[in-house]
């Protein structure tokens, strides 16, 4: 089988230069060691308050005089040993919490972070119910739809008998793995 | 006089449109067919009309006519020439004649398209059409039209945004505004399929898709071509800040990527015939809802351009078309469902389906915390602003999933796999992601949130690629060789190729995205002429800034040295530009460029003494992300290209195994 290994060679070679390169990519991007803490932690810290006075920007993408003068004090406050949180509050008493670019994980604007996961949970519930339910009403339907192939009783009933057996195959591998998973099974679809 | 001209074609345009409604709807319900022509004829001369309104409006610019009001608001004698056609789209007014303009040429495109393929739906569809571009010309012509004059002729203008002053707003802007209106063009084609019952339900599909991937390539680069910008010119050394009108710009994406996939699994197997419905009036809603964010909506956001107070008439406009579309559906929803059923959990139906409602929870996760800081002020009176920080992490994982399923969903075959058999599919995918993970954790990476996103954006490419030698050598046997064995093979299946192109460049993007997420560094510099820093194994010398006066600006241009490994890299300039009339600052970074990282330097602060603040940032793999965009556009042009059509892939079986005698028969709608 030469085309055989022929072929498999070609992928590892492909595999191994695609990996190499990336790996290559990422440890070539170590400058983050030549940043101290303090200012990588400052730098988080900027990115979560917004310039009170150009809406929409964090004062770590602004260059106006106020957001200078912010990073300033973000840097000071963490000199101090103030944490990020702290920070926040500090600046949310001064300029109204509309500074904060996230909302409060505590009180009533927790809802704010709780949607979004609850709502993908929800999205998949419902998507997974309506799939099986989807496959399920299907099995119904595959009853009446034999007569969009004309054949005589005889013929019938070999093909149906064939496709059955070869359904029930593949289901009884299906199950067993769907066993592998749930504990419940699935037993009443061999049926 | 030339200007006077274009109102009038202007203003006949809306009665046009208007005539072109009541035509196309009365003709096909009381079956006047000359009446369902003389619309559609009427609807042609609509972009003939908006281009002469347009000519004049850009020939007032030319002029420098500051008797216009809108010219006197948007240009001055000192613009630069090239630019006037900047700012003919640059305020609000002009930006809606744009808009109108587009939009009335992408309509006759489409209803070219439709008339004869789809005799059910073309009339319904054209009235739709005709509908939004009315609903738009009539704004203009009552409430915003650019070519009203003033009572006095001022000496000049009020000048443009600096900030528009830049290559990329050539094309960003335009772009992004094309793209979402361009959702209306598969949107009503697919609700007059809708309103045409049994006849257009899956008659609509084929341009159906062909116009939403038209629409979802403008949205795309138009998303592209915006991150561009703001890498090279608002000189944060980012991309992408989740900003209100970004986030509405996505959203419409997202919905639209939902239908391109979807759709196709209608056109293959003829199910999900109201979950696309339901996705086309999501992204035409979500398109609309970007419109009003975009003009006065109630957020903030550093893309106030064309602001105006007309924003609630857009949000009345699309109460009325989602209920509109709601209605239609509710009523003809004994036409829409499908025969066809999932076959099993594990098949590329419910991948699609699975994709689906990902990007839709993307959309939707992203609707929430754009309009949070509203909900916020109206539940508790204070205003919350939702960022960059909150959507990183809701969205993040999200997204992740995505590519993670964008690996697997292709593989799949249609109809049912057993796990087994899926599992086999994916062993080149699964071990691609396995050995790059291990490679990076041995190469010593170790943020698993990193190494995880790279694994799965490398199974995503690894099962493509298999694909693409597996059919290569495949037809290589047959005597092809490589290169025209690879070529048939993608020209084979264009729509399933293309994709794969598409699906390549995302994982571009994601590199993209990953790479400078998690890798960018940034660091701020304080230095005198003549000194040298290093950061990331460039080392730079500040060779002192030079001013220089333009009549509106004032331009400070500061020079580096750079060097990379005692390898020179010449000269980089970094520029910080003042418009005192506007008593804003533009700022144009000094980007060295490879495909490995980006070197990018910002002037942030001159001291007086000599001393400057620069901010310098390494972005690893940036690159990547505008090589995705030509190739993204390559792909999706790839995927709609006609050719012929793939038998659907259904049922039946070939007649050459039947028994002989037995005749097939067809069973449609049922």
């Amino acid at each position: 089988m030469g085309t055989k290994s022929e072929r498999f060679a070609g992928r590892r070679w492909l595999a191994i230069a695609a990996v190499v390169a990336l790996a290559a990519a990422f440890v070539g991007c170590s400058a983050a060691d030549e940043v101290p803490p303090l200012e990588r932690l400052a730098q988080e810290v900027n990115e979560g308050v917004m310039c009170p006075v150009c809406p929409g920007e964090s004062i770590d993408q602004s260059q106006n005089p106020l957001a200078v003068q912010m990073r300033g004090i973000v840097v000071e406050k963490l000199e101090q040993g103030w944490n990020k949180q702290q920070i926040f509050d500090f600046f949310s008493e001064r300029y109204g919490l509309s500074v904060i670019l996230e909302p409060p994980t505590e009180g009533g604007h927790l809802v704010a972070w709780l949607v979004p996961p609850l709502g993908l949970a929800a999205a998949l519930i419902t998507l997974y119910v309506v799939m099986r339910l989807m496959v399920r009403s299907r099995a119904v339907v595959a009853e009446g739809a034999v007569g969009a192939v004309e054949l005589s009783a005889q013929e019938r009933d070999r093909y149906v008998g064939r496709i059955e057996a070869l359904l029930a195959s593949d289901l009884a591998k299906d199950v067993k793995n769907a066993r592998g998973r749930s504990p419940e099974g699935r037993g009443e679809e061999t049926g | 006089m030339i200007v006077d001209a274009g109102a009038l074609a202007l203003s006949i345009s809306f009665l046009v449109g208007l005539y072109a409604v009541a035509g196309s709807f009365v003709g096909v319900s009381r079956r006047i067919p000359a009446l369902v022509l003389s619309a559609r004829y009427g609807l042609y001369t609509v972009p003939v009309l908006l281009l002469l309104a347009t000519g004049a409006l850009v020939y007032a610019f030319v002029t420098h006519d500051f008797s216009v009001r809108y010219v006197f608001e948007n240009s001055n004698l000192a613009m630069p020439f090239q630019y006037t056609w900047v700012a003919f789209y640059a305020g609000n007014a002009g930006s809606l004649l744009f808009i109108a303009l587009v939009f009335s040429v992408l309509t006759a495109a489409a209803v070219l398209s439709l008339v004869g393929r789809l005799p059910f739906t073309a009339p319904y569809a054209t009235a739709l059409m005709a509908m939004v571009l009315t609903f738009f010309l009539g704004v203009i012509v009552f409430l915003a039209n650019p070519l009203d004059r003033l009572a006095i002729t001022p000496g000049n203008g009020e000048g443009i945004n600096p900030l528009l002053i830049h290559f990329g707003m050539f094309i960003h802007p335009p772009m992004q505004m094309v793209g979402l209106i361009s959702v209306a063009i598969p949107f009503s084609i697919a609700i007059g399929a809708v309103i045409a019952g049994r006849g257009g339900r899956d008659e609509w599909v084929d341009l159906g898709r062909t116009w939403a991937m038209v629409s979802w390539l403008l949205l795309t680069v138009g998303l592209i071509l915006g991150s561009w910008w703001a890498y090279t010119i608002l000189g944060w050394g980012g991309y992408w800040a989740w900003d209100p009108v970004e986030n509405s710009a996505l959203m419409p994406w997202l919905a639209m990527t939902a239908l391109v996939h979807s759709i196709m699994v209608q056109k293959r197997r003829g199910m999900f015939r109201m979950w696309n419905i339901v996705i086309v009036v999501a992204a035409f809603t979500l398109a609309q809802m970007g419109m009003f964010i975009n003009r006065g909506g109630p957020v903030p956001s550093v893309h106030s351009f064309a602001q105006s107070s007309m924003g609630w008439l857009f949000l009345f406009f699309m109460g009325f078309t989602v209920l509109g579309s709601l209605a239609v559906f509710a009523w003809r929803l004994n036409t829409l469902k499908s025969r066809e059923k999932l076959d099993s959990m594990v098949s590329r139906e419910s991948a699609f389906l699975t994709q689906n409602v990902l990007f839709l929870t993307v959309a939707a996760v992203t609707l929430w915390g754009t309009i949070y800081p509203v909900i916020s002020r109206a539940s508790q009176d204070v205003t919350i602003t939702v960022g960059a920080p909150f959507f990183n992490r809701v969205n993040g994982p999200i997204l992740l999933v995505i590519v993670l399923l964008m690996g697997i969903g292709p593989l799949l075959p249609w109809r049912r796999a057993s796990p087994r058999r899926a599992l086999w599919t994916l062993r080149f995918p699964l071990g691609g992601a396995a050995l790059t993970a291990a490679a990076l954790v041995v190469a010593g990476v170790r943020q698993p949130v990193a190494v995880l996103a790279v694994a799965v954006v490398v199974m995503g490419v690894t099962g493509i690629v298999h694909e693409w030698i597996r059919g290569t050598r495949s037809r290589r046997r047959k005597g092809e060789s490589y290169p025209m064995a690879f070529g048939r093979l993608l020209a084979g299946n264009r729509p399933r190729y293309g994709g794969y192109i598409v699906h390549i460049s995302i994982a571009m993007l994601a590199v993209g995205a990953i790479g400078s997420s998690f890798y960018g560094v940034q660091r701020d510099f304080s230095m005198l002429p003549g000194e040298t820093k290093s950061l990331g194994g460039y080392s730079f010398t500040y060779r002192g800034a030079e001013e220089v006066a333009f009549p509106d600006r004032d331009e400070l241009t500061a020079r580096f040295e750079v060097r990379v490994g005692g390898r020179d890299l010449g000269v980089m300039e970094a520029r910080r530009t003042f418009y005192r009339n506007f008593n804003i600052s533009a700022i144009r970074a000094a980007i060295r460029s490879t495909p490995l990282e980006d070197f990018y330097i910002v002037a942030s602060e001159f001291d007086a003494g000599g001393r400057a603040i620069f901010r310098v940032h390494i972005n690893p793999l940036v690159w990547w992300m505008w090589a995705a965009g030509p190739l993204l556009a390559l792909g999706t042009v790839f995927a709609i290209s006609p050719r012929r059509q793939p038998a659907p892939a259904d049922s039946r079986l070939p007649r050459s195994a039947l028994p002989a005698g037995v005749r097939t028969r067809r069973v449609e709608g049922a």
